[in-house]
Parts: structure tokens; C-alpha cells; sequence
């Protein structure tokens, strides 16, 4: 076995006499008493709190836990000694609880560091401290043995152990079935293998496994212990917890990544830089975490950095603990305790990340991708609607949700007002657009400031702060203009726009709030439109005063028209169906990131983002050969790609470790490394070292094939044997680690939910789109209320099921279904009563167990005996024993089938994996 | 039970005891740790390492011991959402009156919600209560009368000024989501004393969950077993009644068909400890069935409760709430370990109020909220006394933060106060009468003994018998601790 070691080593080279510069300050006179007196108490030899030494120079260079050099020679600004006794920072004062030292000591204290902090005969001292775990070395490349078997048979033989006889076909292919596909066999399939495995074992089973390796079950069970350990998530959490719109396109991005046998190599870099090579929305990996929105944290500047802090700590959480499998958070406030990670490694990690910020955007796509064919298709008809509407002469407004498009025949004007019919409006931006050839989609904005355009509002119903000025001022989202009209006043809000020459325009684009439109949808009054009817007016020349505007165009003339003309209605409606088609089917935006222009990084003393420190430039753990090769200031795909191509390196010594074991626990119930998520020094050691080397090299030398990786777990014969208990090996390894039998273990609330559905026949087993709800639709701040757990359109894989963070579904958060809070690299198992109460009495056993009830007598006729025995093949893929029977009809007799379906789906067969 | 259950730190214990370098990894996991429990080697480590309870998986309620004997058995935790002003309530600062109106330098042009305006003196009048002379205001009455049981921590202090992540650090230690609330904690380290009953109870508030939900008294990390079980005095728990479908026979019928089915697999599987408790589970599924609705049949309770909680005066919403006061006194008779009982939620729970935010008209808003507190909530913890229960149970007052002794730009309300704000204690181990750390003149800021909320959680473990140091789980490579890597008891509140 490993054993991890640290070795702290001094090197000490033969003294060199160095000249002390001037005379000012002799260290041993002038500096050594004031650390005698006020630090080494606590900072010396005997005693090292917080992991600082200030008797030797080399221990000072160092610093501590904090991670911060105490001294920097010639930098006393950049000593972190020289904060902590100038009591910089309040929750780092030295000393401790205690007014500071003298000014003069601190001065003195201070010219030293200055002076190159002379300390004769220590002025070579260096402190090497390295951390030799067995993780971070490289990987073994030679071995005893070639197959999997060939290392468990081995460890098994030195404890004494064997592996069992092999497992009975039918518990053979629920267990492949649920483990593979996360859903039980069913009863015609069942047969059929236990036909085929009596003929020829071997071929039977390999023929099962390669079938239920291509089913598109596979990537939605796989999908879900990936999307499990990022704690994925379509809600922010935090007290609106809003959905994520679109977030789904993340998810069916990962279930075609395992069903595609996407190279895990490639899965990587797309998660981490989909942007770059257009597959955008692989990015929803960036931000599977919570935040918490701005408008939740306040006003205060310092709660605004911090929050930012959190989010990039989220950002790192995710990576950490699911391609590098280390606890990076550790190392956000001071050097990690156990693994070889400073603060300064933790900070260059923000740095690879800098520009990516919590947030939607359109996910780059391919040209071919389907959603980019049909918006081209649909733009082209789009087209060739409004040039019929434009042909007739015609005025008409479009509906893009996030904002009215108003469209009328050109015309050349140099003064527009917006003449509004009501007594309040609330917007955002207005653009008024012009045809533009060069420009995207054919139009340019021109409600610029910066193109000398004047806006000018009726002072009666002006708000101060919330002027038309914010009309141009392309900040969306945050309904800065307000303009209300006086109780009894006669006036109305209007907005006057002068441009700088007369300026054709044909299109005018009004919104309330765009930016919901992006991030959210699927709230309560999101998106309303707050300025009601409105007019668009032209100067009247031929008249004066107030009445010198005439409208060209009204809302509610449009309304009007849409109204009487039949012609008109019926080009309106064929532009509203193109428009919610592009909007439903087109690119859409996503949250899966959006980008930043990524600032400067720096290490924050203690974690916070008011104590920054050295500047620092991406790149991976220094202890791991991290200098990522790129510009420090390249640009922050770069830097993500980067980090990418670093993380599969094939000498990189986490990768493939790392993911093989997951692979593996999800396979076994138990990782090779019991702690998934954590191989550095506070996680588990492996059981079988050479054998996860030996699959690292074989997941590699595969091209990454997640897929060849699992099907060699699944065929070899540890996966193969029978998981009935001995007491023997019981007494000597009582949780099957060796894997001296299979381990039977639970099965997970999706197997219970999904195998429940496939029983009644009932489950909608479509592919992908958006998930199914069974919440209500909320206000911005109310919490998410389950409202039809059990209808029908949640007939569909659990996968698919609306996941809201920290939100009880009323149903499987008993069965430890994770609230996305925290990283899960593998679930606890509980054992509550609530989880019995809602198997027995929850609406969907209710409805389930009747339907699978009747599906039982459809398929046995009449004949009670053969009913029950079909209930006992839909649920449990078995004939009941003779005795099982004869109690299951008599309990038919007094009860009911249904209530017999509603007991097999708590019985302790259908809950374990045999 | 697996391996991860081990940390390091239990690896290096076990390594100097030898046992796995006898046979590797080969000795069990449970095995393993039962051997552990029953000798006591976490318990009585004197290195001071991590203490992981052990627990039976047939039942994971039992009870345990606690690291060190307390009075405490049980806690009432009584969490009031949306922050209560400690200047208008229990902090009392003379000084307010003596600036109405100025704005003294010091104060910051903007705070959470944006600019601040002048100082205002408290908008209800302070008098001497009891025989300490407590200084309590006119807001709170029913409670103001009781400050001799109390113990007033006045110089608590937070890390946020947004109620989602105070929530969440008041009652999980942490401003993130997804950490084990402090009841879950309670009942993971100490079990429950009934098996007839949740062990932690989580009451919500009439108008709905607060803003942090079901983070408030979720398990986390740690198993789903801890996590508090919610349910009102008008609604049950989810799925807890039998569907109408069925009879109280079938319903008979099928569990003895259940456990006639379980039995027969458990025969190919003897001694298989999970397949044992989740048979367990059906039983103790079966006794909160009449367990539950017992203990939520307020309607029984003699008219004299009822008047003292007040069901039957005052506001529909107090009136609610009063039910669920009386249903946390029953639920701690019953021997529930942890009772969890809101009054606020998030805001958009009710009509005209849901908590105790109160950034505009906090004069109206805050006697709307106190109306519905004052009479149920001090009538519990009197009830509490009355039948003696408060000798072994620990009642928590909370709150996320105080508020600004200055008001808002807008003049009539004031906004959130991280760093100084008052709750109390009262009951088993907590110090009577008495009154704890102190906020500056103004009940800006905390001076005289600053106590975080880690020190508070610290405190409040140690009241239940609990070492936050010590009191651990293993997640994702970090012995997880309520008070993370923080926090010192409060040994001047310790009775």
C-alpha cells in the first residue's frame, strides 16, 4: 500500500559570506530581539501556529498556512509580516490581541525586510517541502497482470478469498440492466437472456451488454451521475432561486456525450471551452453551481466582490472535484492542508477562469446543427413576409418576447416621438433601426448618443433618475425609465427623438426588460410589457405648438387592422407562428455561461476580495507542471483551452484516474478510491492501486472510450458474480470491497421511479428537450411549490424532471435524490419512514399501481393466479415461488391487484440491485 | 457504511491501534466502526479528533449519547425571517432618543438597500421589565414580561446583510446552500428519544417556507435521514395519511404481505443490515401514521391553552401561528429532538406582511409582525416552564441580523445591520436573567464582546451536550463541522 509521506527538507548549503550592506541594522542586535519578544512564542521552534516559523529566514520567505510569504526581501509592502504587525487587517493583527509594537520597532522591522532582510548565515536557507502521495505521482506502467479479474483474483487470494459462483442469469440482467441503463429489464427481455444464457452464457451476456451499451438509456443513466457530482442544476438557488433558461441544453449535451462515446479527452475540453469550437452549450459544465443573483446581494460594492468571489469559487468547486478530483476550495484562504495546493495555485486556477460569469448566452453551434439550419430557413420566410406586409403599405408590430418590433414602409425622418397612451410607463431601451446591408440581420441601430441624437421627454411626467436619457443608453434589462403622469393631470408621457440629419428608418424595437428574456423565463409577470398603447408621431410642419405632431403609426391602430382585415390578419399570423417557431425551435439564448472580459487576478489574503495581494496569471497547480504556455494576458478562451489541454495530458496523474474510478463506483457501488472526488491526502486510498493504473493506461491508450471502459467493468467476472452472501468472507471483508462477491446495494430514486413507469408500460421514453415540471409557475421571490408530481407529462425518465435546486419534489428527496447544493460524488443511502410513507401512499404509487394492475390483467386474462404472476414479472422480472403465490391471490381475493402491485414496489427486491 | 466513513484521521487512529495492519483493508467498514463505538475510541480520543456518531442503520433515530452531559435533551429553535430591529425590541439605546433626526458622523452614505438617512430614536418605548430591570420595548409585551428566564446575547454579529445567506448562516453555519441545517446536526449526533415521530421537526410558518426553504432544516451532505421533517399544525407531512382509495384493512393487509415478502428475500440475504432497516422503516412509517395526526390534534387541548397561546384572538395569521406553537410544545413532549418553528416567510407568503423585513413603515410593519409572535411565542416557552420541560429543553430565539439605528433615504423604515443584533436563550443550561455582550451606543455595531454566529452555533452544540469541534462528517475531503473551522463557546451564557 501507498502511504503518503511529507518530507520537510532543509537544504543547507556551505555558509557564504554575504556583507552586510552599511551599518544601520545588525539583525542579531536591532531585528532577532523584537521576534523574540513579540513572535516566537507562538512562530518558533517549539510552537508554529497557523504553520509560521519566524526563527529561520527560510521558514519567513515561506510564510504559513496563509500561504503568504511573511517576508519578501527589499518588498516590505509585499510582507505579509508587516501587515499583520501594522494591523492592516483587523482579522489578522499581530500580536494578537494586543496594541501594536512600538513604531520605531516596526520601522525597524520594516527597513530590514527593506534592506534585503539580512540574517547572516541564514541567507541560502531554503525550505523545500514536498508531498509525495500517491495520486500526484505518476502512474505505474508495468504490471503482474492484464485483466481486471487478474488484480482483484489476486488481492482476494492474499486475504484468504475467492470470487462467488457466478450469478443466476435473471439476477444477472437486472443487475447489467440497472446498472447500464437505470431502468430493470423487462419480463420478455428477461426470458429471452435466460433462454439465450442456457444455450451459451458467455455470448448471451455479451450480446446483452453490448445491447443495453447502445441504448439511448445508457447516456440518460450516465448523464445523471455526471450531472450528480457538478451538482447541476436549472434553478440559481439563493432566495429566487430562477430558473435557468435553457440550462437543458447542457444536459443533452452530456447524455449525447456518453450515448456518442464521446472521448472523455474531448468531453473535457468542450465543458471547459465548448465556445471554441462550436459546441457552446457543453460550457453549461462553467456553471452546473448556485449563485446568487445581483439583484440579491445588494448595494454594498464590497458584497458585490464578494459575491463574484463565491461564483468563480463555484466555477473551481465543479472542476476540482470532477476532472482533477481535489478539493481546490481548500486552498481559496490559505495553502491547502493536505494536498499539494497554495493559495497562490488556487488564485491562477480564477485566473484560467476569470471571463466566465454566471449568465446565458447564444451557445456557439455548428453550421449543420439542426437549430442553425431552421433559423435560416425561417429568417428566409420571415423575409418574405414582411415584404408582402411592406408591399401593401402596411404597419404591423412582432412579438420577440423580450422586446415589439414595430415595422412600417421607410421613411426619412429627423425628428420621432413616442407618444404614449397611458398614465405610466416603465422601459428599458428603445432602438430605432435602419437598414444597414453591412450589419447583422440587415439593420443598425441608430438611437445613439454618440451619433449626436437628442432625446427629449414631456417634463410633466418625468422621474428624476429614471430620465429618457436611459432610453439610449444600451443597458438592458434594468427598466431605467419611468415616466408617470400626475393624478387629475391631462398630460402623458411622450419621448422626443432629434436626430442629427433626416435619417431613413423603418423598424423601431420597444422593451420593458429584455434581460429576463435571457436568463429566465417561467416566473410570474416576467416580461410584461409596461408602457400599454402608444403612437409614433412625426413632426407636423403645417401646424404648431402641441398639436405639431401627427402619428404615422399606432398600436392601436395595428390592433385595429389585425382586427378587419382579413389580409392583413392573415399575413400578421403566419409572421407571429414563424416568430414563436424561431423562438421555440431556433438558436436561443442558454445558461451555460456567459464571457467577461476577464480583469486582473489576484491572490486574496484570507479569502477576501478586500485584501488583494500578488498579482497572479493563469495556470494549473504549480506542484503539477502547471505553466499552461499561453500569453499572461491571453484571452480567456485561450485560457480555458489551456487549462483543458493540460488536464489531458496523458502524464497528467489525476485525468484518468480520476474518471476511471467513477466509472467504477458507479459500476461496483464503490469506487477503487472509496472518495471520488477526492484523491489527495484527506481522501481515501485506493484498494487496488495497480489495477486503477492499469485501467488509466487502458482508458488512454482506448482514445478515452468511456464506453470500452465500462463494458470491460460490466464483462469481467467480479462484475459477473453472485452477490449472495458467506459468512466466511463476510467475517473478513464485510462490505465486499475486494469484491469477493457483487455487492448488493440500493438502487437510486430514478431506478425506483423510472423502473416503476416502464412496469405500467407508461413511460414516455423520448429523448432530450425541455425538462417536465411538476412545479407551479412563481413569483420572482416565492419558492418553487410542487404542484403534480404524478401526471401524466411527468411519465417521462426522472432525468427529465425539472431540477430545482434545494427544493423538496415531495416524493424522492427522502430517497437522498440531491438538492444540487453540493457536490456529490456519490449519494449517502438513507433508510427514513418518509421514504416508506411516500412509496405506499404518494399519488404516483396510487396511479402506478392501478395502471400496472391493469396491465397485468391485459396481459393474463382472467385467471387471478396468472394476474399475480405477471405482477410479479412486470416489477420484480420473476415468477412468484409457489408460496409467494398462494399469498399474493389470497391477498387479491380480500384486497386488490393494484394494492398488490402498490406492495411488490416496496418490497426489498424492487429497492435493491441483486 | 463504506471506507469513506474513515478519514485520515480515523485511518490514523485505527493505524496506531493496529487494526489494519493486521489485514490490510479487509477488515469491514462496519465491523469496523462498531468496534469503534463500543470502544469508545472516537468518544474518548483525547488528540481531540473529529467524533463521528455512530449509529445503527435499523434505526437511525436511536438515541446516543452526547460528548459530555448537558441539562439539554431537546431544543426549541424559533427562527423570525426577515430580520427583527434589536433597537426597537431588546437592545436598549438611550442614545437614539438624544439624535433623533441627526445624522452624526459615522454613519455610511449607503447600506444595503441603498442611501441611509437620519438616526431614529425606537418607535415603541422602553421600560424595566421584571425584577432584573430588563429595558424591553412595548412591541414585544408577552415576551417583555418573561426577560428573567431569558439570556440576551445583544453583540451577535454576521458575515451578510442578505436574508437568503444569513438564513443560511444562522442556521447552517454557512452563507452557501447545501450544508446540514443545525437541527440536522442535533438529530445526526444525538438520534431521538421517540421512534414514533420525526426526530426534527421543521414548523413552518403559516404564509409558507422563508427565503432559504428547505435549506433552513435540510441534512445536506449528510444522510436524508436527518433532514427535519415539515409539517404544520393545519398540514401534515407529505403523504403521511393513507391514499382514500384504500382501507385501514388493505392497508393492514399489505404491510403484513410486505414484510411475508421481505422476509423471504431477506433469507437469501441473512444478516444484511440494510435490507433489515429499510424492513424497520415500514414499522416506524406505520406508528407515525397515528403518531402524527395524534400529536396534531390541537382541537383537544383544554380552552385555557388555547386562550393563553391565543387561537382565538388577534389576526388570522396569529391565530395560525399560535397552533403551531401549541403543536411544538406537544412534539417536544413527545420527545422529539428538534423543533423548528418560523414565524415569517419569504415575501411573498401573505397579505400586507410575511416577515419581519421592514424597509418602509417599520412602525406598522413590525407591530403587524409582533402581534403575531408576542402572545403565542411567549405562552409557549411559559408553557414550556409551567410543566417543567424547560429544564431539559433549550429555546433559541433568532433572527438572520439587526437593523440600522438610522433609518432609510425613505424616512420611515431601516435597513439590515450585519454587525449588531440581539437574540436569547432560555431554558436547560442557559444562564436566567441575564444579558450578554453589548452593541455600541447606537446599536450600530457590536463592542463589548463582538460574538459571531459561529460562536453562536459553538454555543448552542455545547448547551445540547455537543463538541462543535469535534461533532463531524466526511464530505469530499474535509471533515465537515457546523462551525466550519470557527467558533468559540460562549462559557458567560452556560448556566
Amino acid at each position: 500500500m501507498n502511504r503518503s509521506l511529507l518530507t520537510l527538507t532543509f537544504v543547507l548549503f556551505a555558509f557564504c559570506p554575504s556583507p552586510l550592506p552599511g551599518d544601520e541594522i545588525n539583525f542579531e542586535d536591532d531585528v532577532l530581539p523584537i521576534l523574540e519578544n513579540n513572535c516566537l512564542y507562538c512562530h518558533g521552534e517549539d510552537e508554529q501556529e497557523s504553520g509560521l516559523r519566524l526563527d529561520r529566514r527560510g521558514m519567513m520567505l515561506r510564510g504559513g498556512d496563509s500561504g503568504l510569504a511573511a517576508v519578501v526581501p527589499g518588498h516590505p509592502e509585499k510582507s505579509y509580516l508587516v501587515q499583520a504587525i501594522n494591523h492592516v487587517d483587523e482579522g489578522m493583527s499581530m500580536p494578537p490581541d494586543e496594541d501594536k509594537i512600538p513604531a520605531e520597532e516596526i520601522e525597524l522591522i520594516t527597513r530590514w525586510i527593506q534592506e534585503g532582510a539580512q540574517w547572516p548565515g541564514q541567507m541560502d536557507d531554503v525550505v523545500e517541502e514536498e508531498i509525495e502521495h500517491w495520486a500526484f505521482l505518476p502512474r505505474k506502467r508495468e504490471f503482474d497482470h492484464d485483466t481486471i479479474d487478474g488484480f482483484l483474483h489476486q488481492r482476494l487470494a492474499d486475504a484468504g478469498l475467492d470470487f462467488s459462483p457466478s450469478a443466476d442469469p435473471r439476477s444477472l440482467i437486472r443487475r447489467a440492466a440497472i446498472v447500464l441503463t437505470g431502468l430493470a429489464p423487462t419480463p420478455e427481455r428477461t426470458r429471452a437472456f435466460i433462454t439465450d444464457f442456457e444455450n451459451d452464457g458467455d455470448a448471451a451476456y455479451e450480446s446483452l451488454v453490448d445491447e443495453l451499451l447502445a441504448s439511448p438509456h445508457f447516456g440518460q443513466r450516465w448523464a445523471q451521475h455526471w450531472l450528480d457530482v457538478i451538482r447541476w442544476a436549472e434553478t440559481n438557488g439563493s432566495e429566487s432561486n430562477l430558473y435557468r433558461k435553457n440550462a437543458w441544453m447542457y444536459r443533452d449535451y452530456v447524455v449525447s456525450a456518453f450515448n456518442d462515446d464521446k472521448p472523455y479527452d474531448q468531453f473535457i475540453r468542450e465543458q471547459l471551452a465548448g465556445d471554441k469550437w462550436d459546441i457552446g452549450q457543453a460550457t453549461g459544465f462553467l456553471v452546473a453551481g448556485p449563485h446568487v443573483p445581483s439583484a440579491t446581494v445588494g448595494s454594498e460594492p464590497s458584497a458585490r466582490r464578494q459575491a463574484r468571489a463565491d461564483r468563480l469559487d463555484e466555477v473551481l468547486q465543479t472542476v476540482g472535484a470532477s476532472m482533477m478530483g481535489m478539493t481546490i476550495g481548500c486552498a481559496r484562504c490559505h495553502n491547502h492542508k493536505f494536498d499539494p495546493l497554495s493559495i497562490q495555485d488556487y488564485y491562477s486556477l480564477t485566473a484560467v477562469f476569470q471571463d466566465v460569469e454566471f449568465g446565458s448566452r447564444y451557445p456557439e453551434r455548428a453550421d449543420d446543427d439542426p437549430r442553425v439550419q431552421l433559423e435560416r430557413e425561417l429568417r428566409g420566410k420571415l423575409a418574405d413576409l414582411r415584404r408582402e406586409m411592406l408591399a401593401r403599405g402596411y404597419a404591423w408590430t412582432e412579438d420577440w418576447k423580450a422586446y415589439q418590433e414595430v415595422h412600417f414602409p421607410q421613411r426619412s425622418v429627423d425628428r420621432l416621438r413616442i407618444s404614449f397612451l397611458g398614465r405610466f410607463v416603465l422601459m428599458d431601451e428603445v432602438e430605432i433601426l435602419q437598414k444597414d446591408p453591412d450589419a447583422p440581420r440587415g439593420v443598425r441601430n441608430i438611437a445613439l448618443p454618440s451619433l449626436g441624437l437628442q432625446v427629449e421627454e414631456n417634463p410633466a411626467t418625468k422621474n428624476e433618475g429614471m430620465t429618457a436619457e436611459n432610453l439610449v443608453n444600451q443597458s438592458y434589462g434594468a427598466k431605467e425609465f419611468k415616466a408617470t403622469s400626475p393624478k387629475g393631470s391631462a398630460e402623458r408621457p411622450w419621448v422626443n427623438f432629434g436626430f442629427a440629419k433626416a435619417e431613413p428608418i423603418s423598424r423601431i424595437r420597444l422593451s420593458s426588460d429584455r434581460e429576463d428574456f435571457l436568463e429566465t423565463d417561467y416566473i410570474k409577470g416576467l416580461m410584461k410589457i409596461k408602457y400599454g398603447d402608444f403612437q409614433l408621431e412625426v413632426a407636423d410642419e403645417s401646424k404648431a405648438g402641441a398639436e405639431a405632431w401627427k402619428p404615422f403609426c399606432t398600436s392601436a391602430g395595428m390592433k385595429r387592422r389585425a382586427m378587419e382585415d382579413t389580409e392583413y390578419n392573415a399575413i400578421q399570423t403566419q409572421i407571429n407562428n414563424v416568430i414563436s417557431q424561431l423562438i421555440d425551435n431556433g438558436p436561443q439564448p442558454a445558461f451555460v455561461a456567459r464571457f467577461v472580459d476577464p480583469v486582473e487576478t489576484f491572490v486574496l489574503a484570507r479569502g477576501s476580495p478586500e485584501s488583494p495581494y500578488d498579482r497572479v496569471y493563469a495556470s494549473a497547480p504549480a506542484r503539477f507542471d502547471g505553466d499552461l504556455g499561453i500569453p499572461l494576458d491571453g484571452p480567456g478562451p485561450q485560457r480555458r483551452a489551456a487549462f483543458a489541454k493540460w488536464l489531458v495530458d496523458p502524464e497528467n496523474p489525476l485525468t484518468a484516474r480520476v474518471m476511471v474510478n467513477r466509472l467504477w463506483h458507479h459500476i461496483f457501488g464503490s469506487g477503487i478510491v472509496a472518495t471520488p472526488s477526492d484523491f489527495g491526502r484527506a481522501g481515501a486510498m485506493p484498494t487496488h492501486p495497480e489495477l486503477l493504473d492499469w485501467m488509466a493506461a487502458r482508458f488512454i491508450d482506448s482514445e478515452y472510450s468511456m464506453k470500452a471502459m465500462i463494458r470491460s467493468m460490466v464483462m469481467s467476472r467480479a462484475f459477473r458474480q453472485s452477490s449472495q452472501p458467506n459468512a466466511a468472507a463476510l467475517e473478513k471483508d464485510a462490505t465486499a470491497q475486494l469484491l469477493w462477491r457483487f455487492p448488493p446495494r440500493r438502487v437510486e430514486a430514478e431506478v425506483i421511479r423510472d423502473s416503476v413507469l416502464l412496469a405500467s408500460g407508461r413511460l414516455d421514453d423520448s429523448l432530450g428537450g425541455l425538462s417536465y415540471r411538476i412545479h407551479n409557475e412563481k413569483k420572482r421571490y416565492a419558492q418553487w411549490k410542487v404542484v403534480d408530481n404524478y401526471g401524466e407529462e411527468t411519465w417521462r425518465r426522472m432525468l427529465y424532471q425539472e431540477r430545482m435546486r434545494r427544493v423538496d419534489d415531495r416524493m424522492f428527496t427522502a430517497f437522498d435524490f440531491p438538492d444540487c447544493g453540493q457536490i456529490r460524488a456519490k449519494r449517502p443511502v438513507s433508510t427514513t419512514p418518509l421514504q416508506a410513507l411516500n412509496l405506499m401512499n404518494s399519488d404516483f404509487i396510487v396511479t402506478q399501481a392501478r395502471l400496472i394492475a391493469q396491465r397485468a390483467r391485459q396481459k393474463a386474462g382472467d385467471n387471478l393466479r396468472e394476474q399475480v404472476g405477471w405482477c410479479f414479472q412486470l416489477l420484480l422480472t420473476r415468477e412468484p415461488s409457489d408460496d409467494e403465490r398462494n399469498a399474493a391471490v389470497e391477498f387479491v381475493q380480500s384486497e386488490s391487484l393494484e394494492l398488490l402491485c402498490r406492495t411488490l414496489v416496496n418490497t426489498n427486491e424492487f429497492a435493491f440491485l441483486p | 457504511m463504506n471506507p469513506e466513513n474513515i478519514s485520515s484521521v480515523g485511518r490514523s487512529l485505527l493505524n496506531r491501534r493496529g487494526f489494519l495492519g493486521q489485514s490490510g483493508m479487509a477488515l469491514g467498514g462496519i465491523a469496523l466502526s462498531q468496534l469503534l463505538a463500543q470502544d469508545q475510541l472516537l468518544g474518548s480520543d483525547a488528540s481531540g479528533g473529529p467524533i463521528r456518531p455512530q449509529f445503527d442503520d435499523e434505526n437511525p433515530y436511536s438515541p446516543r449519547a452526547p460528548h459530555f452531559e448537558t441539562p439539554a435533551k431537546q431544543v426549541l429553535v424559533i427562527y423570525c425571517p426577515g430580520a427583527v430591529s434589536h433597537v426597537d425590541t431588546f437592545d436598549y439605546k438611550p442614545a437614539l432618543y438624544k439624535l433623533h433626526g441627526q445624522k452624526p458622523p459615522g454613519i455610511p452614505q449607503v447600506t444595503f438597500e441603498g442611501p441611509t438617512g437620519n438616526i431614529a430614536k425606537p418607535f415603541w418605548d422602553f421600560k424595566p421589565r421584571g425584577e432584573s430591570g430588563k429595558m424591553v420595548s412595548d412591541l414585544l409585551p408577552n415576551l417583555a414580561g418573561m426577560v428573567d428566564d431569558f439570556c440576551f446575547m445583544h453583540s451577535l454579529t454576521t458575515q451578510t446583510s442578505a436574508h437568503p445567506q444569513g438564513e443560511n448562516f444562522m442556521n447552517t453555519g454557512f452563507t452557501m446552500e447545501g450544508f446540514p441545517s443545525f437541527g440536522a446536526w442535533v438529530t445526526y449526533a444525538l438520534g431521538c428519544e421517540t421512534d414514533e415521530l420525526p426526530a426534527f421537526v421543521a414548523i413552518n410558518d403559516p404564509r409558507g417556507l422563508a427565503r432559504s426553504g428547505k435549506n433552513n432544516f435540510g441534512s445536506g451532505f449528510l444522510p436524508a435521514a436527518f433532514q427535519g421533517t415539515d409539517f404544520t399544525a393545519a398540514n401534515p407531512p407529505a403523504n403521511l395519511g393513507r391514499p382514500n382509495a384504500y382501507t385501514r384493512n388493505s392497508d393492514r393487509a399489505s404491510v403484513s404481505l410486505l414484510q411475508k415478502l421481505n422476509a423471504e428475500h431477506l433469507q437469501r440475504y441473512p444478516g444484511d443490515a440494510d435490507l433489515a432497516a429499510r424492513i424497520a422503516s415500514y414499522e416506524l412509517a406505520g406508528r407515525m401514521q397515528t403518531s402524527v395526526p395524534d400529536v396534531m390534534d390541537i382541537a383537544n387541548e383544554p380552552a385555557h391553552v388555547h386562550a393563553s397561546y391565543g387561537t382565538d384572538s388577534g389576526t388570522e395569521l396569529k391565530k395560525a401561528y399560535a397552533h403551531n406553537c401549541i403543536l411544538a410544545r406537544r412534539l417536544l413532549e413527545k420527545g422529539v429532538r428538534v423543533v423548528q418553528l418560523f414565524n415569517g416567510s419569504d415575501p411573498s407568503g401573505g397579505n400586507g406582511i410575511t416577515n419581519w423585513d421592514s424597509h418602509s413603515d417599520i412602525k406598522k410593519t413590525h407591530a403587524m409582525q409582533a402581534e403575531i409572535m408576542d402572545q403565542p411565542t411567549a405562552a409557549l416557552i411559559a408553557d414550556l416552564k409551567q410543566r417543567g420541560m424547560l429544564q431539559h429543553t433549550l429555546v433559541v430565539w433568532c433572527t438572520e441580523f439587526g437593523r440600522m439605528p438610522f433609518l432609510q433615504a425613505n424616512g420611515t423604515g431601516r435597513d439590515h445591520n450585519p454587525d449588531a443584533f440581539t437574540c436569547f436563550l432560555a431554558g436547560a443550561g442557559v444562564n436566567k436573567g441575564f444579558s450578554y455582550g453589548e452593541s455600541d451606543e447606537f446599536g450600530f455595531k457590536s463592542t463589548v464582546n463582538p460574538t459571531t454566529v459561529y460562536d453562536f452555533n459553538a454555543t448552542l452544540l455545547h448547551l445540547m451536550g455537543l463538541d462543535h469541534e469535534r461533532l463531524s462528517y466526511y464530505h469530499n475531503g474535509i471533515e465537515r463541522r457546523l462551525t466550519n473551522v470557527h467558533g468559540h463557546v460562549v462559557k458567560d451564557v452556560l448556566a
